[in-house]
């Protein structure tokens, strides 16, 4: 949520997310986003080289909020 | 998606929503925010993920109904930890924390503390499982010194006990 935050406390590992304080594991319902950040979580596990390295989960605020919304209106949760 | 090349090199920095959000608590609240000098090495992962063993470390302030409420309130913090059993419902957990919005989270807790996906992943053997509880404190705390002395010590002891491999800690 905050990269500068982030930047400051260098973490050996860190995903960063370009999302809403509150959502670091995307929106209500989407199961899909949610586990794709725990994926990409633990694939850098594997894979890092080096420490304080921060990879970026490319999937801009505005597209994981629109993909929620759909999923709510497909659970009747939303008209 | 919104992006700078501020840095002149590199790939290009994705930003985030709220700029300056270091700076501007930092102006607040004068020595209240982490930062390190240096990073520590890195710890390599000793054998696959299908064998470890998972913690997940939370400041979400998430906790189980009826255990004593985060003090969200308090001038210099709270600095204290709640075990949340893995085993747990989600219905059976609650937020105590006023810094983040948590709209979202009380309609699906897994924004923000995924304990059902991360059950799933273990149920599915692609990770080894997970701790017997896992750890949640609030991120307000003024006095970064103290949260690392006791704080965070005490949670990584304690998930060591547990027998944890890997954690994945996520800053609410």
């Amino acid at each position: 949520m905050a990269l500068d935050v982030t930047e400051h406390a260098k973490p050996p590992r860190a995903v960063f997310l370009p999302w809403m304080m509150g959502h670091h594991f995307g929106v209500p319902f989407h199961r899909d986003l949610q586990r794709r950040v725990i994926m990409e979580c633990l694939g850098f596990l594997e894979s890092a080289e080096r420490s304080g390295e921060v990879r970026t989960l490319p999937i801009p605020w505005v597209q994981a909020r629109r993909e929620g919304i759909e999923i709510e209106r497909r659970l009747g949760l939303r008209p | 998606m919104t992006e700078t090349s501020d840095r002149g090199e590199g790939p290009p920095r994705v930003a985030q929503l709220r700029p300056g959000l270091w700076d501007t608590v930092n102006e607040r609240y004068p020595g209240s925010m982490i930062d390190k000098a240096d990073f520590v090495p890195l710890a390599p992962l000793r054998k696959p993920l299908s064998e470890c063993r998972l913690a997940f470390v939370s400041t979400s302030g998430t906790q189980p109904r009826g255990s004593l409420p985060f003090d969200t309130v308090h001038p210099v913090g709270d600095y204290s930890f709640r075990r949340v059993p893995t085993t747990s419902r989600t219905d059976e957990l609650e937020i105590h924390q006023l810094k983040y919005p948590t709209a979202s989270a009380n309609r699906d807790l897994n924004v923000i503390f995924p304990i059902d996906r991360l059950r799933e992943l273990a149920d599915e053997g692609v990770i080894g499982g997970l701790t017997e509880n896992f750890y949640t404190f609030i991120g307000y705390n003024m006095d970064p010194e103290r949260l690392e002395r006791t704080l965070a010590e005490d949670i990584a002891t304690a998930i060591s006990e547990e027998g944890a491999d890997i954690a994945l800690a996520a800053p609410a």
